[in-house]
């Protein structure tokens, strides 16, 4: 990770982008344009933190935008935010691919992955936090709901493997994901409101 | 119930495989109060994504563009204005395939499951929930072609491996004749169903489909045949 996140004041507020998905599903090329320069730095550095592979990233950052477009109008805005939704979009191809990668590998090469010391990636995505609300607010979490939800997201890894990886049992680690996901929501809820 | 309740947070995070995830599908379908839990916890699993933000390599932007030019978009879903009522289990099938016959060509055309078979409840009900896994999964891929008044879609997952095929008001195959499916892989075709005598409208799970080049239709004696008469009623390609 040498490259620096993008500065805060080039990314689009939130309604911008909803605007922008409007346009998009009537199948407007120019917003979707304009969408592209609003979200791509995001949804390619999520990508390229799961899949760990830049040459991946791309191609998988490259689909993923491209699905935007092609089921824009399958989104539907009385279920979150349009930035909620691409992003979902990317995180979830990105996961796919990295599950994919996974179930080819040998054993020793996935017990080799699996020591990548989770501190530190921890740490690493905690000190980027670029939003003081967000970074304020995992800090009122739990180490564990903290831990859970981190290595879930960034790590591209299912409950179960976060489960083995904290050596915490899987209802433990499934309960975690949701409170601290819930925690964070009322915190975020308090700090934008 | 409870159990299964705390899943919300895994599911949102995507940390899930694809079994749990079409568990908790089904438990969604049931408890919109989970729905508004889900989508509440995935806006604030987005705000996530702000950590990891970095510029994307120069030929992206342009890579996106040329292949946005050449994608074709999606139709919107067609909306139940009448409350937000959970569909029956067995009606999955059946709004799968509506999604599919409405995206593939805007027309309307609902086809219902063969509910013939001995044991077509539980199976059907199986095959309904691996239909809708298909047809919602993120990466699901849609084609679609007329044929003589009918149509056959297709929609594949990669990531699940399968695919579902949609025939829908295509010429009666004539007497003693059916329509058989096939998929082809390295110019062999391999057979995957053979419709009933003389039926018109299907909607067939097709496992298997990775690697695979094409999708066909063939009008066959009633039973089937070991290659496919040509030439096909229809063919798509996949992958």
């Amino acid at each position: 990770m040498t490259s620096e996140p993008e500065p805060g004041s080039q990314e689009a507020a939130p309604t911008d982008i909803d605007a922008l998905m409007r346009a998009v599903a009537d199948g407007d090329r120019d917003a979707f344009a304009d969408l592209y320069d609003a979200v791509a730095s995001r949804v390619y550095g999520l990508v390229r933190r799961v899949l760990r592979d830049s040459g991946l990233a791309e191609e998988v950052a490259q689909e993923a935008l491209v699905e935007v477009w092609r089921t824009a109008a399958r989104f539907d805005p009385s279920r979150g935010s349009a930035a909620g939704w691409i992003f979902t979009i990317a995180h979830r191809r990105a996961v796919d691919r990295v599950r994919a990668e996974q179930a080819t590998v040998d054993r020793e090469r996935r017990a080799a992955t699996a020591n990548v010391p989770c501190d530190d990636l921890i740490e690493e995505v905690t000190a980027r936090l670029e939003q003081q609300a967000v970074r304020r607010c995992l800090r009122t979490l739990t180490q564990l709901q903290r831990e859970s939800i981190l290595l879930a997201y960034y790590g591209g890894l299912t409950y179960r493997e976060v489960a083995d990886r904290l050596g915490t049992p899987l209802p433990t680690v499934k309960t975690r994901m949701r409170d601290g996901l819930i925690r964070l929501r009322d915190c975020l809820r308090v700090s934008w409101g | 119930m409870s159990d299964i309740h705390t899943l919300a947070g895994a599911y949102a995070l995507n940390a899930i495989d694809d079994m749990d995830r079409a568990r908790f599908d089904r438990h969604l379908a049931d408890c919109p109060a989970c729905v508004a839990e889900v989508a509440e916890l995935t806006e604030t699993v987005a705000a996530l994504a702000e950590a990891t933000a970095e510029t994307p390599p120069v030929g992206l932007r342009s890579a996106v563009l040329d292949r946005i030019d050449r994608t074709p978009q999606l139709r919107p879903e067609t909306r139940r204005t009448s409350g937000r009522r959970p569909l029956p289990r067995r009606r999955w099938l059946a709004a799968a395939a509506a999604v599919v016959a409405l995206g593939g060509a805007g027309a309307v055309g609902y086809v219902i499951a063969d509910q013939s078979r001995p044991d077509a409840g539980t199976r059907a009900d199986a095959e309904a929930r691996r239909i809708a896994a298909v047809v919602g999964a993120p990466d699901a891929r849609m084609r679609t072609t007329a044929t003589d008044g009918g149509r056959v879609s297709v929609v594949e997952s990669p990531s699940l491996d399968e695919a579902v095929a949609v025939l829908t008001d295509l010429p009666a195959p004539g007497t003693g004749h059916a329509y058989q499916l096939w998929v082809i892989r390295d110019r062999t075709p391999q057979s995957v169903g053979v419709l009933a005598t003389g039926r018109t409208d299907a909607t067939e799970l097709v496992s298997g489909v990775r690697g695979a080049q094409a999708f066909g239709v063939s009008r066959e004696p009633s039973g089937g045949s070991t290659t496919p008469t040509l030439p096909l009623v229809a063919q798509l390609p996949l992958g």
